[in-house]
């Protein structure tokens, strides 16, 4: 079983390539259109060859994908509608187009509804295709080809993706034709979305497509790192998906896309600029300034001699709170205390000084 | 056509669905505004865990058991989207992308869980509620979406003129003493209320349409809210029967992509014919002499 991994981690470096360009450049939602459209294509282009991995199926699904976003742009193009709304739009009238379709002659046809969405790549090794005399899965053959060429994309347009990701007006009178790389870009998000859906169903695939690379996004910021990073989270999600999937008897491309959430929350909970550390560092920022405050009070004129009941009055704090303050400002000798009052030292005034520096008080 | 109108099956559906229409509308309306539209179709997807979950754990396919699974997973969706977004440079675009698909793959490892186990029975439902099955709506889905629906225009008319204020100034409804969060916090609620109700007549994928499109075709035919509202209930109820009508006139079509095709056909006729829409600004322009910037 070995080869369903493979199909699934194939899947996952052919979708995160682009993925990373999706993420960067807010065609998240658009992809996410897209990957429901699909269906639309397949329906129909299936209708007329009734074989699911006919390689007319990829491409009547890839023109209905362009055309989605073809249409989507048009809409918002009349500024009459909001994008977001005009992508909520779009792809709910042609995946309802697509399901009334399906209900209407799936009598005739043998179409499996559940397969196309879901997608279950358990099943991808049974459909088999001889290449140069080794017999290996379909799927994975058109998916390794199309990893080639989405790999052979990035690398080839790099500097054009860049430029018109970041920076599109300076791209456009630089001269390249960002519509251009937008529509190849979108072409090859469509062929592997459509490649894709019997391993991973047309649902999921925009998680694999999105879901390593906002991973890798939260970590670093070039362009070339995130590609690679997206890359290693994309094997990362698929193999442990594989095994959780394989092992308890549920749907791989689920756990998967479950997983990738869990592994996206671990990095947004735990990175250096995360949740967890943002926290530490503003407690941290809170208590120096409120150090900081109880030294500049002490600096006042008649405010040198304090008792803890000034202190905790003047900034409300409460008495475990007061303990600490102070034994941090005793033991760094800022302050010291005389009969219950405190008053400040000369290294005490001299962290006055720089306080007001910092914080740009008048000395 | 009598016959149809007065069957007992199709009065169940047709007033279930256009009921919800009615509200999907109104309430879709203000999330359009703010421009969250998208949050509605990652709610959709993200109900569906909640749904399998509720049926593991209570053992039943119980409208009101399952309808609480969805409300749950349809909050804690929101609440990670909004976690995501306001801790990290994520955009919401992402956001939205990860949490809607990552939710739904987890409904569908838990799908996979119950279909493999011997405990679970009579799991065949469970699947329409991702397409919907207007078809096999019950007198309960029914009186559950009506409620449902009651609660969300009250609630909707008791913060009226909040809400109005919110979504056209928040800045300004802040200073006037509106508490904005709590006004974003009810529009939620009840979004999510009218999505976990109406799964099983439009099904988890489709519904966002129902809140969205009546907004739009509000938008395009008025420029006064309490206008807007109104024409997007109305346009959703509209299509709702129609739609309904036809599933049930035609053989082996489905309700919910009915309904959502009528309602497209809908949004398409007013972005050409409506005052705002294209046709009428054409002719300005070719008035005012050549085009406008």
């Amino acid at each position: 079983m070995i080869e369903v991994l493979l199909v699934l981690v194939v899947t996952a470096l052919a979708t995160s390539v682009l993925g990373v360009f999706l993420v960067l450049r807010g065609l998240s939602m658009t992809t996410d259109a897209i990957s429901h459209t699909i269906l639309l294509g397949i329906v129909l282009a299936f209708f007329i060859t009734n074989d699911i991995r006919s390689p007319w199926l990829i491409i009547a699904a890839s023109i209905v994908g362009i055309l989605t976003v073809y249409i989507i742009e048009l809409v918002s193009r009349t500024q009459l509608v909001r994008q977001d709304a005009a992508i909520g739009l779009v792809f709910t009238a042609l995946f309802a187009a697509a399901i009334i379709l399906i209900s209407k002659y799936s009598g005739n046809v043998h179409l499996d509804m559940d397969v196309v969405l879901m997608g279950e790549v358990i099943f991808a090794p049974f459909n088999r295709i001889e290449v140069l005399g080794f017999s290996i899965p379909n799927a994975l053959w058109q998916l390794s080809i199309i990893l080639l060429v989405n790999a052979g994309f990035v690398a080839l347009f790099y500097k054009e993706l860049k430029l018109t990701t970041f920076d599109s007006k300076f791209a456009f009178i630089a001269g390249f034709s960002a519509t251009f790389i937008y529509y190849v870009l979108m072409t090859l998000v469509s062929v592997t979305a459509v490649a894709a859906f019997d391993a991973v169903g047309s649902i999921l695939v925009i998680n694999f497509f999105v879901a390593p690379a906002l991973t890798a996004y939260l970590l670093v910021r070039r362009l070339s790192s995130m590609i690679w990073l997206s890359m290693l989270f994309a094997v990362i999600n698929s193999v442990l998906g594989y095994l959780i999937g394989f092992g308890y008897d549920l749907s791989v491309a689920g756990v998967t896309s479950f997983i990738a959430l869990v592994t996206f929350m671990i990095v947004f909970i735990f990175n250096p600029d995360g949740w967890v550390n943002n926290k530490i560092r503003s407690m941290k920022q809170k208590h120096s300034f409120t150090r900081a405050m109880i030294l500049m009070l002490m600096n006042e004129r008649g405010h040198t001699r304090l008792t803890e009941r000034e202190i905790t009055a003047h900034f409300n704090l409460g008495r475990k709170q007061f303990d600490k303050h102070m034994e941090y400002l005793l033991i760094n000798d800022y302050i010291e205390k005389a009969d219950g009052h405190y008053t400040l030292t000369e290294r005490g005034e001299e962290y006055t000084h720089y306080t007001r520096i910092k914080y740009e008080l008048p000395i | 056509m009598m016959d149809i109108l007065t069957s007992f099956t199709f009065l169940i559906v047709a007033v279930g669905t256009m009921v919800l229409a009615f509200a999907g509308g109104m309430v879709g309306t203000i999330s359009v505004m703010k421009g969250q539209s998208l949050i509605g179709d990652a709610i959709g997807h993200a109900t569906f865990p909640g749904i399998v979950l509720a049926f593991m754990l209570i053992g039943v396919k119980e409208t009101y058991t399952l309808a609480i699974g969805a409300v749950l997973f349809g909050i804690l969706a929101f609440l990670a989207i909004q976690m995501i977004t306001s801790h990290s440079k994520v955009t919401l675009d992402g956001a939205l992308a990860l949490v809607l698909s990552s939710f739904f793959g987890l409904g569908m490892a838990l799908m996979s869980f119950v279909q493999g186990n011997p405990d679970f029975e009579g799991t065949q439902g469970l699947n329409d509620y991702i397409f919907g099955q207007a078809a096999y709506m019950l007198r309960s889905d029914v009186y559950l979406i009506i409620t449902a629906s009651f609660i969300s225009l009250f609630i909707l008319g008791a913060f009226y003129n909040q809400i109005r204020i919110y979504v056209f100034d928040p800045v300004f409804s802040r200073t006037a003493g509106i508490n904005n969060n709590l006004m974003n916090f009810i529009i939620l609620v009840v979004t999510i209320l009218l999505i976990s109700v109406g799964l099983k007549a439009v099904g988890a994928i489709l519904i966002v349409n129902l809140l969205i499109a009546p907004a739009v075709i509000g938008q395009l035919w008025s420029s006064r809210f309490s206008i807007v509202l109104l024409i997007a209930g109305c346009s959703g109820s509209i299509a709702a029967f129609l739609g309904t009508y036809i599933s049930t006139a035609g053989q082996d079509i489905a309700t919910g992509p009915a309904i959502i095709l009528t309602l497209s056909a809908l949004m398409v006729l007013s972005l050409f014919l409506a005052p705002k829409g294209i046709m009428r600004r054409s002719i300005y322009k070719r008035r005012m002499g050549g085009d406008m910037p």
